[in-house]
């Protein structure tokens, strides 16, 4: 039998080295990949207050107005190293702002000086100058909550303004029957593009931004300076403008491919009828040869069940 | 070398019939792969707001890819289509052999359609004798010859629709793909209902019937499933193992 062998001490340090090495790994990652750590810039502290939630206060109409800003969206908002004073002004407690849509805007629009402009020249925008309160403005499409502390970057996946987002967003208000019957929008231009071939490469591509080259509503409508469809410089509005509108993807397209365009209508009678013909005969055929082929298969199945059950 | 010997001594005791040629055999492959291909590609278009048709574009590698593999199958169905008509014109012209006229369907097909139909419900007692096809497969073969045609003019249609405007009106486009997709679904639904349910799911032939990929039908079978030809081939004093199409 052999004898046992002592072990060398050396292993023992060896060991607590190495336990030693691989908690220090652990602590140093632990601290590097606690992303909680992204706070939004907060000079004044205005969070230790306004970042309670339920903190209000009334006005002389006797209005509750909510003084509650989530911390929690701040910290990952596009505007999280901007101080709140940037907005809000060195001395926030001694303004009054009206609270308005409006006023918004011209709030953003401060620093945005260019797409405040293209806006107030919108659709949404003139509505917006006339105190229309339906009106989307820039918080609307910006922010998943349309709210100002929460605005989202472009390019960030989750922002509304994304591309793969984008017709979701308009969405919002433009799939709303009721809101949309206001301003004379029958058709139901969300499930028609959904329907289109922009909407379902939308729908089928991922997230990858190569992978959402593909028209969306603002590709085609515009985004900040959007404009109604009866208005005459709309790039949608009159075969002209839509051509050199498709031009800007199909480059060689020519008036009969934006004639064969169906937009937001679906065919009919009036509106392509060879296609809404086309659709009838194949509905026709279809259901009979399909019904056909069924009763056949039915047919067989009961006979060979039958003859399986009988023996 | 063995083993070839064993397959040709177990082709001789099966006793098995030709029924294809291997032109015949190809030509099927090639439809099916190519449909295959076309319909997993082309179904998630149709459901794109289907949560599983997302999926799976996303396993293909996103949209560009199942467009790609799209334009490729349709092109390679087409060739298919391009060497059956060339081998039914080398067959007729150049070998002689008389026009296929046993796959035209004429008024006992429909009779056939009744009595298959009424030997499922309990009504006669016995199957139709079937010739060299049955309306099965007649059906099938001209319903792809119909939609062929159909599937490849709009199909080329929505691959070119600019091309195709520059001389043909607009309309032709949003008709195309209504044909298109409409087609389609009729020729799935067709395939999956009655062509997989008749070629593997019946008593006779489950879990395949493999005579399309062989070439060769036991004689039993043959002489159950295409009794009039099998009559014809050998009891009329003129036996033969090879069938002319």
């Amino acid at each position: 039998m052999m004898k046992p062998e002592r072990e060398p001490r050396w292993l023992t340090w060896k060991r607590l080295t190495l336990c030693a090495v691989i908690a220090f790994t652990l602590a140093v990652s632990w601290v590097a990949l606690d992303r909680d750590g992204a706070r939004a810039l907060d000079e004044n502290a205005c969070l230790a207050c306004h970042g309670t939630e339920g903190l209000y206060k009334t006005n002389e109409a006797g209005d509750k107005i909510s003084l509650f800003v989530d911390e929690k969206a701040v910290n990952t908002a596009a505007h999280r190293y901007i101080d709140c004073t940037t907005c809000h002004t060195a001395a926030p407690h001694d303004v009054a702002t009206p609270l308005t849509k409006l006023s918004l805007a011209e709030k953003c629009g401060t620093c945005h000086k260019s797409e405040y402009k293209f806006h107030l020249q919108s659709i949404h925008g003139q509505q917006l100058v006339q105190g229309n309160p339906d009106v989307a403005t820039c918080v609307d499409c910006h922010s998943p909550e349309g709210n100002p502390h929460s605005v989202i970057r472009v390019l960030e996946y989750n922002a509304p303004a994304y591309k793969k987002n984008i017709a979701e967003t308009c969405a919002k208000c433009h799939d709303n029957k009721a809101l949309m019957a206001d301003y004379g929008i029958v058709e139901k231009v969300y499930e028609s593009f959904m329907r289109s071939f922009h909407g379902k490469a939308i729908d089928l591509g991922n997230y990858q931004i190569g992978q959402l080259d593909v028209a969306t509503c603002t590709n085609c409508h515009g985004y900040h300076d959007v404009k109604s469809v009866n208005d005459p410089t709309s790039p949608v509005a009159g075969m002209d403008n839509l051509l050199k509108t498709c031009q800007q993807c199909h480059v060689d397209a020519g008036p009969q491919f934006v004639a064969g365009f169906l937009g937001h209508k679906e065919a009919s009678t009036e509106h392509v009828p060879a296609a809404h013909y086309t659709e009838i005969i194949f509905r026709v055929i279809l259901t009979t040869v399909i019904a056909f082929g069924a009763v056949v298969v039915i047919a067989a199945i009961v006979r060979f069940s039958l003859k399986r059950w009988r023996k | 070398m063995a083993t070839v010997a064993q397959a040709i001594n177990r082709e001789q005791a099966e006793d098995r019939i030709k029924r294809f040629d291997v032109h015949q055999i190809v030509q099927h492959a090639g439809l099916m792969v190519s449909f295959i291909l076309l319909v997993l590609t082309g179904l998630p278009l149709k459901f794109s707001n289907l949560g599983i048709s997302q999926w799976w574009v996303g396993i293909w590698g996103g949209l560009e890819v199942t467009r790609a593999t799209h334009s490729f199958a349709a092109w390679m169905m087409a060739a298919v289509c391009l060497y059956h008509a060339g081998y039914l014109i080398y067959t007729i012209l150049v070998l002689k052999r008389p026009f296929p006229v046993k796959i035209v369907p004429g008024l006992q097909d429909v009779f056939q359609v009744i009595e298959e139909i009424a030997y499922y419900l309990g009504i006669r007692k016995q199957k139709p004798l079937v010739d060299r096809f049955n309306w099965k497969e007649k059906f099938d073969y001209w319903a792809i010859f119909w939609g062929m045609p159909v599937m490849f003019i709009s199909g080329f249609i929505l691959m070119y629709p600019v091309f195709i405007t520059s001389f043909l009106p607009g309309s032709v486009v949003p008709t195309a793909l209504v044909a298109h997709s409409d087609e389609a679904m009729l020729a799935l639904v067709w395939i999956v209902l009655v062509h997989v349910f008749f070629n593997h799911f019946t008593p006779s032939h489950f879990p395949i019937n493999t005579s399309i990929f062989t070439g060769k039908v036991d004689r039993e079978k043959y002489r159950e499933e295409h009794a009039l030809e099998y009559e014809r081939m050998f009891n009329a004093g003129k036996p033969e193992t090879e069938v002319k199409p």
